[in-house]
């Protein structure tokens, strides 16, 4: 049983409400916090090694100490809850359920980056969780946790929550900047980076709302003892929302020290596969990351057990690994046909990018077109090589990673599955019927005249 | 890492203070002063090197980034930090560092990426260069011819738009589009209304006015000349006549409009004018005039179509590249005879010399 941070009280009744709330122990980090300064905060954010929980890992205290602090011009923080990743919904769960938690994270780290007004940018798609959460502020203000002078520190804080209009690309911070703004969410050209010119051209910091969740137990029981939680680089807890064919699907707080193995079989944690299937591959974090066959899930190319944490996920670079990502894990058993599930995604990415690069906007249609084909049955040999090559030219050319994250998945599933593509172009009618794993039968899909 | 950053903050101090950065494009070395982004460096050696540009331009604030025909290697970063970036860079928005050495056409990673990227933007570009009146001063067609492949690789159906009206003036066709989005930045930046956008995204994001307004703006005829592709062209000029059947002329007149510049290019078949447009650079961008863009007013684009309303300056000199120069090379440069070095200083022997028994063009 690993330590629970973030979800310890998740299942107390009426936890969503300030009273019961504060009564288990809420805001204790804000009263602690404000006796520090502000570097102390940063430097005890450093201390636990906290790493970005949106997808990059990048570590949270050093992009706190990235920002540019200008004479007279405010700083802000914007917290990214546009979690649009299929197969990620960490972030609802904890917003649903314990509001507080991220406001108290949010009013710490808003005092430890001088921002006074802050920004809660959550995707359209959550509209009711946009109540909760404005309701949560709301009751924070009346009990001085928020607003002018907060509990007589001198310290000011507001907090904003914007709604955004349904973008997946809204989620890479520049466009959720640009969308926050009013404007149309297209990704910037970096540098200049969010953390000399953000929202208004001012100093930013965009964060995932997990990491700011976890800014919480790290204040309460501090840096060093948060750090010796997990293995490695992988410090504290980490939220992992399962989902595909498991048992037990739902989210779960792991400290990083488990193995993939464990946790998918283990009754703790997903349960095994359902209906007593076969594994057949994973996805495990979030859909733009390379999905790996079973073998090279449960275990390195070294042949070592894979644990579920940022180093070891990644162990092997992009070959024979894959990455943490922002923790969707997706299971696929025997049933499921890999080229199906490429195309899905293909079709996902290719609906989703923003238009304004011209590989992106017009690989992603290329990709999916071709990928359509094969899956109906209407593949050649070539179009598997020429998909590679599509995704070459688009990884690494565009503006932001919404290009890699569409070329990933891709070049994952040649890279692992390359027979199933070669079996889908040389059984053209059986591919519609049956599948490729233990050829149990498939939906038919709708192949289009 | 505070001190890596106390490191860079000297270092950017450092080179602030230096006059002119040292920077090397294909083995090429100058210098530029601070600032200058690596395709503006390049452009100053011009020919080559210089990577092409389809949504770039110099005369638009924020304009480039988007296109990615540009994309460069930077096989050292600067003299303090020679580490080679990791993806190729955009070279219209990074500026150079003191000491930077970038690779263009010495790269194979970029040569082959550029051709990505020919390819992604013809991918759904009709190619009805026979009937585009953008056709002979079309960038994509050079990109293509530049840099592109013969064929195509791609087997769909290409997409297409709902036609829309943008008024009496500019032609819009979407498919030719390669949303380089300069025309928005013409709207936002030259004139003072912009009604005009891009709606919905990905590979179905379109130019637009959304609710099927004209754009009747006095300045609105810009967005023809930085269009870089057929997507905005001329009504008045539409379908009347290719391109290279007409003689640039430079003119000039005395436009009321205050903001307007009055030196303009006249395209002329005979004694008709059949266009005016802005006057171009090599880069096919309009000219600046005493640090003023030459951008010109409708009136003077779309109504002075006489000879007499101009005051005709001479030939507009054009790059012998241009389709619209041919047979009409400000130099001609003659191919240099290299037999007689092939052939160790020895004349070629002739079996018979043409001149000997032409009756046309004998020799003296």
């Amino acid at each position: 049983m690993s330590k629970k941070l973030l979800l310890a009280k998740a299942h107390v009744p009426g936890i969503r409400t300030y009273e019961v709330y504060r009564h288990e122990g809420g805001y204790t980090s804000v009263e602690k916090a404000l006796k520090m300064t502000t570097d102390e905060v940063v430097e005890e954010v450093k201390k636990s090694g906290l790493r970005g929980r949106g997808g990059a890992g990048f570590p949270t205290g050093m992009k706190w100490s990235f920002i540019a602090k200008p004479e007279g011009v405010p700083r802000h923080l914007v917290v990214n809850a546009d979690e649009s990743e299929p197969g990620t919904f960490k972030d609802r769960y904890l917003m649903e359920f314990i509001p507080h938690l991220l406001i108290e994270g949010m009013i710490v780290s808003s005092y430890a980056l001088g921002s006074n007004v802050s920004y809660i940018y959550i995707r359209g798609e959550y509209a009711w969780i946009t109540n909760i959460l404005e309701q949560a502020i709301d009751e924070a203000k009346a009990n001085g946790w928020l607003g002018k002078n907060i509990q007589g520190s001198g310290f000011d804080c507001e907090i904003y929550v914007q709604r955004g209009g349904g973008a997946y690309i809204c989620g890479e911070e520049t466009a959720l900047i640009e969308s926050l703004e009013g404007k149309r969410g297209n990704p910037r050209i970096k540098p200049p980076f969010p953390a000399v010119k953000g929202v208004w051209e001012r100093p930013t910091v965009v964060n995932n709302v997990e990491s700011i969740a976890a800014v919480v137990p790290i204040i309460n029981e501090g840096g060093e003892e948060y750090a010796k939680i997990g293995i490695g680089r992988s410090t504290g807890t980490k939220l992992i929302s399962a989902c595909g064919n498991i048992n037990k699907p739902g989210i779960y707080e792991i400290d990083m020290t488990i193995s993939v193995e464990e946790f998918i079989y283990s009754d703790e944690y997903c349960g095994g596969i359902a209906n007593g299937k076969k594994l057949k591959a994973c996805i495990p974090g979030g859909s733009s990351v390379p999905i790996l066959p079973a073998n090279l899930l449960l275990t390195t190319a070294k042949g070592e057990k894979r644990l579920m944490n940022y180093e070891s996920l990644s162990d092997g670079g992009f070959a024979t690994g894959s990455m943490m990502g922002s923790g969707g894990f997706i299971v696929l058993d025997e049933d499921q046909c890999i080229v199906r599930n490429t195309y899905t995604l293909a079709r996902f990415y290719r609906h989703e990018s923003c238009g304004q690069c011209s590989p992106c906007r017009e690989g992603t249609g290329w990709m999916e077109k071709i990928l359509q084909k094969i899956e109906t049955g209407k593949g050649e040999m070539s179009d598997i090589d020429l998909l590679w090559d599509i995704q070459r030219k688009i990884e690494g050319n565009t503006i932001c990673p919404l290009g890699d994250a569409a070329a990933w998945p891709v070049a994952a599933a040649i890279r692992h599955f390359r027979d199933e593509f070669e079996w889908h172009v040389n059984n053209p009618t059986l591919c519609l019927t049956e599948n490729y794993g233990l050829r149990h039968y498939a939906d038919k899909i709708h192949v289009p005249v | 890492m505070q001190s890596y950053l106390l490191c860079v903050e000297f270092i950017m101090s450092e080179e602030i203070k230096k006059s002119t950065f040292t920077v090397t494009v294909d083995n090429i070395t100058l210098e530029v002063p601070p600032g200058t982004t690596v395709l503006n460096a390049a452009r100053m050696i011009g020919g080559d090197v210089t990577p092409p540009a389809m949504c770039y331009y110099s005369k638009l604030q924020g304009s480039g980034g988007k296109c990615r025909t540009c994309l460069v290697e930077v096989a050292a970063g600067s003299t303090a930090d020679p580490r080679p970036m990791p993806k190729l860079v955009a070279s219209c928005r990074q500026t150079v560092m003191d000491g930077m050495i970038v690779k263009n056409i010495t790269s194979e990673k970029v040569q082959d990426a550029r051709a990505g990227v020919v390819e992604f933007l013809l991918l759904n570009h009709p190619l009805d260069c026979p009937i585009c009146d953008q056709a002979g001063e079309c960038h994509l067609q050079d990109l293509g011819y530049n840099h592109g492949k013969a064929g195509t690789r791609y087997q769909f159906a290409r997409r297409t738009f709902k036609k829309e009206d943008i008024g009496p003036y500019i032609q819009l066709h979407m498919t030719r589009c390669i949303l380089c989005y300069r025309c928005t930045y013409v709207a936002d930046q030259i004139t003072d209304n912009r009604v005009h956008g891009i709606v919905d995204r990905g590979d179905h994001a379109a130019i637009s006015t959304y609710i099927s307004k004209a754009i009747d703006n006095d300045f609105s005829g810009n967005m023809i000349d930085v269009c870089p592709v057929g997507a905005l062209t001329d009504k008045t000029f539409r379908f009347k006549n290719r391109v290279w059947f007409t003689k640039p002329v430079d003119a000039h007149r005395n436009c009321e409009n205050p903001k307007c510049c009055g030196k303009a290019t006249l395209w002329l078949r005979g004694n008709e004018v059949f266009r005016v447009t802005a006057r171009k650079d090599e880069w096919g961008e309009v000219k600046s005039y005493d640090g003023k863009t030459g951008w010109i007013c409708n009136t003077c684009r779309f109504d002075k179509k006489q000879t007499t309303d101009w005051t005709v300056e001479g030939v507009t000199k054009t790059s012998r590249h241009s389709v619209v120069g041919v047979n009409k090379y400000e130099v001609l440069n003659k191919p240099k005879e290299t037999m007689t070095k092939v052939m160790n200083g020895r004349d070629p022997k002739l079996l018979m010399n043409i001149h000997e028994v032409s009756e046309v063009n004998p020799t003296k």
